[in-house]
Order: C-alpha cells, then structure tokens, then sequence
C-alpha cells in the first residue's frame, strides 16, 4: 500500500502533535501509551493522523506502561518500527522490560517517549527521565522544541536500527505543551515488513545470554558517543558569543530555549552556548572542547544534573553539583535570569515582583487556586459519602483526579498508582498485628484499577486483609483529559472496536464476595453502602468492593438541572459544606460569614442540598428544568 | 508580541491560545506558546503563554508581557508582574471594588498599565442567557476591542469561525462583538 502526501505549509501544532506526526512518518507499525500528563495527547494524535492518512498501523493505550511497553518491545522483534509513549513515572512501571530489553539486540526500530514533568505540574516525582536512560544504558535525546521533537524521532527509530538498541526521546513539559508553528512535510514511510524469526539467544533474556549481550551493550555506548560527537551537528551545536565569550553555557531541552531567549532579549551576545540535543551518551569530547575554551562555564539541564554526572572531572564547572543551579524545580525564565545575574553580576536580569504589586496582592487576599474537582464531579459526592459514614476512617487513594480529595479531608495517602489498595492492606496488617480494628476505606478510578490495581486486590483477597475499596468509577480516565479505558471498552483508531471489561465481574473473579454498585451522587444510599461494606469486610475479614458509578463532567453527561441557592437565614456559617464538600461553586462569604451559591462555576447538579446538616441549602423552587 | 493569558482551570482559556495561533499562522508568524494540561488544570490557577515572532522559548519572562488577558479577575492581578511597562490588561470583572484598591491604582499607573476591564458574567446573563461557555470568546472580543498589538476583530472572528463548532457561530459572532464592544466604547 502506497502511502504518501506532501504538504509543505505550516501548521500549529501541540509539541505532542509534532511528536506524534513524527511517529506516524517514520513508519511506525505498533504505537501503544498509557496516558499521563505531560505525555498524553501523543498518541490520540498518533490515531488520527493514522486514520487521516490511511496507515495501516495500531495505535492502543496498553492498560499500563509495563504492558505497553512489552507490547512495543515485542511488536519489533518483527522487524517493525515501534513505539511506547509514557509520563516519567510511569517509566517507573515499565522499568523491568525496559531495562531488560536494552541489553537486546533489536531488529526494528524501537522508540520509547517518556515525558518529564519538572515542577512538577501533574506528578508525584520530577524525576528525570534521562537518568533512566543513563541506569539502562541507553542513548537519549532531549529535544528543545516541538519541530526538533519531531525530527528526533526519525533520527530515534534510524539509531535504534543502526545500532540495534532501544533510544528514548525525552520531551519534557514545555516541549509536550507547547503549541507551535512546525513544518508540515508528510511523506511517510511504509511500515513494516513482519517477520519474527526464532533466535532464543536473541529473545531469551537468560543470564547466559547477558553475560554475552552486557559487554556488547557496552560498546553500543563507546560506538554511539562516537557518532553523537560527529555525526549530529543539528541537534549538537554552538551558539557562539560575538568576541570572546565572558561565559560558556552547555545547555539542553527546554533550558536551551529558555536561556536563548533572555541573552537575547538582554542584548548579552558575549555569552556563548553549547547546545547538547542529545545528553546520554554525552558526547564528551565536545563538551570538554567547549569547557577548555571558556573561563566560566555554566550548566543549564532539567531535572537532574545528567550531563555534569558524565563529565570526567566536573570540578571546573558551574551548576548543581556546586549549588549554583537550583537542586529541584522547573527551570522557569524568572529561575534562569537568577542564576545568570549572580554568574555575569548583571542585577539588571533580575525581574521580581513591584513592591506596589505586592501589596495590593496582600491587600486584596489574593491566593494562587488550588486545583479542585470540578463542578458537578461525582468524586467530590463519593468522597462526602464515604467520610460521613465512618468518619474515624483511614482513607488511603490513588493516583488521578480523586488525589484532590484530600480538599475534603478525605484522602489520607497517595504513593503511586494502584497504591490505595496496597496501602490499605498494610494500614490493616499494623492494625491486625497490635488488635486495633479501625476501618480503612480506599478510593481508585476506574482506569487506575485496572492499571495497577488487580494484583493489590488479589492479594488481599488471598490475605483475607479487611477493608473497603471504592472505585470511583466515572467511565474515563479523567485527569489525563478523558481517555478510554478497559471498563469503557472503546479503541482509538476508527473501525478499531475494543470490547468493555466489567469491573464488578474483574472484582467477583478475584474472589471478592462483596461487590455492591450504588449511584455516585445519591449521598444516602452511598453512606448506607460505605456502612454496610465495611461490616461485611470486618465481619468476613476479607476487602469488600463498592463501586460509585456517575459519568465524568468532561464527558457533558445529561442530567437534570437542578438550580440550587442558600437560605441565608438557616445557613449558620459553620462551614461545613466548605469543609467536607468543597465546591467551587459553592463559597463561603467571609463579610456575611455565609455561604452561597456562586453562579459562575455552579452546574446545578444538585448534590449539595443533601449536605447541610442545618437544612440550608435547598433546590431554587419552582425552577427546577 | 507576548501574551500571558491567565484564569481558572476550566474556563476554556486554551482556546484563546488556539485563536492567537491561528490568526498568527494566517500572518505567517512564527508562533511559540505553552499551555497547562492535566492536574494543574482542574479548577485551580491556569496560565497560558503566546509568543509571536522570533523566538525559542514558549514562556514569558516577567515584565515583558505586550498583553494580560485575564478570565478571572484575581488571576490577572496575581499575575500583573508578567506585563510590560505600558502593557495592556484585558479583565474579566467579577468584583469592581478590587480596582479600588489604592496600591493597585498607583502600580497600574507608575507602570502605565492600560486597563479594559469588562463584565463578562452580567454581560453573558444579559444577552446569552447565563451561558457562561462563551466567555472565552467574548474576552477574545475584548481583546480585539483593546487593540493594543492584538489581532484586530476581522481576524479574530475568522479564527473563530474555523476553531469552532459550526452549529455555534452566530452565537460566537455575536458574543464575539459584544466583547469587543464592551471594551471598545470606553
């Protein structure tokens, strides 16, 4: 099947766009994700370019990292060119094949996408995935912009061809969220052709083999050093100061770009910079070439000091190891212009807020928001429910919106994904071992169930380990922004039909004999469940399983309008709704010390009204639609 | 020119990302910005930066702002360090007595900050019903009525037009105006 388009104009395009326009042209046949931010518009972006194209390639969320990484593995012992996107934590989860598989020598191309998160925005870790890449022995690239993203990837699948290695591309944040003008070249390559051939020395990861393919991995490194210090002078390259440099900058990913525009914009063109798109293995000869001609010399790389951790002797340069750079966060243009002012004594690179500013900010009780649930989410209902009913319960949970219910006092831990359910077997295992019987309820969505959680139900099944599970079950994979999942059964690509798997039969063949569904927002029968759950675990010494069922609201389910208002008169100022509900649509006036209604984020799902215990809020009469 | 367009998570501020970037590409600017996605984005403080013209970087440095467009009004003040000296804010006004507030009239007026505040949310009951969907494009509105660099009305309600749902363009057009209008006469 012939493939092919030209198109040569510019598009806008989300840097995960251009990441996985790439993918789709390089002729990739087997492209699997799991979706976390900042990584998660790849490969819905991977499907549709697909199907707009014609490729016959699969594009499918794995049910997590682990699988969709093994899945992409194994699709290029065929000879295939294929892929796996991933977040950096959930490199975590995938750490066992990735680290076996790099010891292989590979016969298609394999690209892993592993997107860094450093603030961290949307993680519980800013780890940074080139040090993965580094541990595994695995060559990295580090992309500084969408357009150079996609280009990366070419280059990735080529290398891991040539050198028969899996590569990594690491964007991170700024990179996968950016949105910018790239260029539209189409003409993708055909994928394929499939041919698995049996060679146990080559699929066979056992130590015998290892202790062949170890030394081998160690060359693929001396060799790939060798070729980044040559043969890549479009993502390796100095930016040289006009005269003799007063400071040298070896900079990477979105620091590069960063630090670019502030000289720039500074006027500081006696500042050179060596760009380094590819940091593991670093082409070290380069860089001590660079560092040899310049008195000062500073790096600038996120999260960690990857880069410095490579040189021979790092004692001559700025950066973290001396503290000059920051040992944690995102480097933001304010952190950069710090850094530069203290290198160049420049105090005119240094903004910072007006003292003006900052009163009126002081004045006025101005905060940063917190992220919250939405308006209507059936979270925040399932949350109320739980926490009324056993009140002196422990609550571990998960990783996913329903971490913000830690707003509502109703979230007590969170480790990673599916954690709520391990965590829970170990509150009850302390508890057991000195006689104590508090109840522990944990919360989990549905695509984190299925992600992580099964072998930490099996277990306490198998264990007899007394608790409640609550699986917030809202038919999406909502903080990523709504992808589908098993318990939803769609597939991403069109005429790609995917079949649904029950939660409620997953838990019963599991051996859970305590599976009970009530509707997210009836907060009586959920309460009345919560009790009843947790008699049955107690009782039987076993987990009992309830699922709350009500879609997300970024799916706009339809619903009945149910306006809502405050009686002001009843309303005593307490705070309790504030409290234990927390809604953005529903505020406390600090001058009337009363709660009302704001409109403005208020969807009228009508939830609240069963949440006074003062009987205050109540459903607008006579305009209910 | 550099925008900072701030508000709160699900206020539908990425759109206005989208329309700057459209009319850009019409211009054939070279185009740069960042967007928020994923937990930082649920119902808490959301920043999107724009860049047209030659650069590498997706992020603003503070003061150096062309334009503030605010969604939310104490959004847009938390974040008036990022604007220019003579820079241009365009806010949605849910509380007129903040702009009361001496310190904040004397910063506005030290940095020769242009102010276009609207009331977006009286303005959507009035005329959309209370459908506050569309504020996004009525700040887009704004903006244009601002002018200050941005993209004039004509443009801004072509990009529109492609962005979004047929089924929603007169409305988009009418609030499309209203916004500008709002921001315009004064």
């Amino acid at each position: 099947m012939e493939v092919s388009r030209r198109v040569s104009a510019r598009a806008i395009l989300l840097g995960n766009e251009a990441i996985a326009r790439g993918i789709v042209e390089a002729g990739c046949l087997v492209a699997t994700a799991y979706p976390g931010t900042p990584s998660s518009e790849i490969l819905p972006a991977v499907a549709k370019y697909a199907d707009e194209l014609g490729v016959p390639m699969s594009a499918e969320w794995g049910v997590n990292e682990k699988v969709a990484f093994e899945e992409a593995a194994a699709a290029s012992f065929t000879g295939a060119r294929a892929c796996a996107v991933m977040k950096q934590v959930g490199l975590n989860v995938a750490a066992d094949p990735f680290m076996s598989i790099a010891h292989y020598q590979l016969k298609g191309g394999l690209l892993l996408v592993s997107s860094d998160d450093p603030g961290p925005h949307s993680s519980q870790t800013e780890q940074d995935s080139r040090y993965f890449a580094m541990f595994a022995k695995v060559p990295c690239f580090d992309p500084a912009t969408a357009e150079e993203a996609r280009e990366m990837v070419f280059d990735a699948f080529d290398l891991s061809e040539r050198f028969g290695i899996v590569t990594m591309l690491r964007p991170s944040v700024r990179v996968d969220h950016c949105r910018q003008d790239v260029q539209e070249k189409i003409t993708p390559l055909r994928p394929g052709p499939v041919k698995f051939e049996k060679d146990p020395s080559r699929w066979v990861c056992l130590p015998a083999f290892v202790r062949i393919n170890h030394p081998k991995l160690n060359q693929k490194m001396v060799d790939i050093r060798e070729a980044f210090e040559k043969e890549f002078a479009k993502y390796n390259y100095e930016v040289p100061a006009k005269g003799k440099a007063t400071l040298g900058i070896v900079a990477s990913g979105s620091a590069f770009a960063v630090v670019s525009d502030i000289l720039k914009g500074a006027g500081r063109d006696d500042v050179s910079i060596l760009k380094i798109g590819t940091p593991h293995p670093l082409p070290v000869k380069m860089v001590n070439d660079f560092i040899a001609r310049h008195d000062k010399v500073l790096f600038l790389e996120e999260t960690y000091p990857v880069m410095e951790m490579q040189l021979p002797d790092r004692t001559g340069i700025m950066g973290r190891w001396n503290g000059v750079v920051p040992g944690a966060g995102e480097l933001l243009p304010e952190v950069i212009a710090g850094v530069l002012a203290r290198v160049l004594g420049d105090d005119s690179l240094v903004g910072g807020a007006h003292p003006l500013l900052k009163e009126a900010i002081e004045e006025l009780k101005i905060l940063p928001r917190r992220p919250m649930l939405c308006p209507g989410c059936p979270h925040r209902a399932s949350f109320f429910s739980i926490r009324q009913a056993l009140p002196n319960s422990v609550n571990p949970s998960d990783i996913g919106c329903y971490a913000l219910g830690v707003n509502q006092k109703a979230v007590d831990t969170v480790i990673d994904m599916g954690a709520s359910i391990t965590a829970s077997s170990g509150l009850f295992l302390a508890q057991k071992a000195v006689g104590e019987e508090k109840p522990v309820v944990a919360t989990i969505g549905d695509s984190t169930f299925f992600h992580m959680g099964l072998p930490g139900l099996v277990s306490a099944v198998y264990n007899r380990h007394a608790f409640v599970l609550a699986i917030l079950d809202n038919a999406t994979t909502a903080m990523t922004g709504g992808q589908a999942n098993p318990a939803v059964g769609t597939k991403l690509r069109k005429g790609d039909e995917g079949k649904r798997v029950d939660i409620e039969g997953a838990c019963r063949g599991c051996g859970v004999e305590y599976v009970r569904t009530v509707e997210a927002y009836d907060v009586a029968a959920g309460k009345a469940a919560v009790k009843e759950a947790w008699e049955h675990a107690k009782s039987k010494g076993e987990p009992a399983v309830l699922i709350f069922r009500h879609p997300c609201m970024l799916l706009r389910p339809e619903q009945p309008s149910i306006p809502v208002e405050v009686d002001q008169d009843k309303c005593i100022g307490c705070k309790f709704c504030i409290n234990f509900f927390n809604c953005p649509g529903l505020v406390f006036s600090e001058e009337k010390g009363k709660a009302y209604i704001d409109e403005r984020f208020c969807v009228s799902c009508g939830v609240c009204v069963s949440v006074c215990p003062h009987g205050a809020i109540r459903a607008t009469s006579g305009e209910v639609e | 020119m550099q925008y900072i367009i701030v508000g709160i998570g699900g206020q539908g501020i990425l759109f206005a990302g989208k329309v700057l970037g459209a009319v850009a590409l019409e211009k054939k600017q070279r185009v740069t910005g960042s967007e928020v996605h994923g937990m930082a984005q649920r119902g808490g403080s959301v920043i999107s930066h724009f860049k047209t013209g030659d650069f590498i970087s997706p992020l603003v440095r503070a003061g150096e702002a062309d334009v503030l467009l605010a969604f939310d009004q104490n959004e847009g003040i938390r974040n008036l360090h990022f604007l220019r000296e003579g820079g241009a804010f365009v806010v949605n006004v849910h509380d007129r007595s903040a702009f009361d507030n001496l310190k904040l009239k004397e910063f506005l007026e030290e940095r020769r900050i242009s102010l276009f505040p609207l009331e977006g949310y009286s303005l959507l009951k009035e005329h959309m019903g209370g459908n506050f969907l569309f504020l996004n494009v009525l700040l887009m509105g704004a903006m244009s009525g601002a002018g200050v660099g941005a993209p004039s009305l004509e443009d801004t309600a072509a990009a529109v037009k492609t962005l979004s749902p047929a089924k929603f363009e007169d409305a988009n057009m009418k609030v499309l105006k209203l916004g500008y209008e709002a921001v315009v006469k004064k």
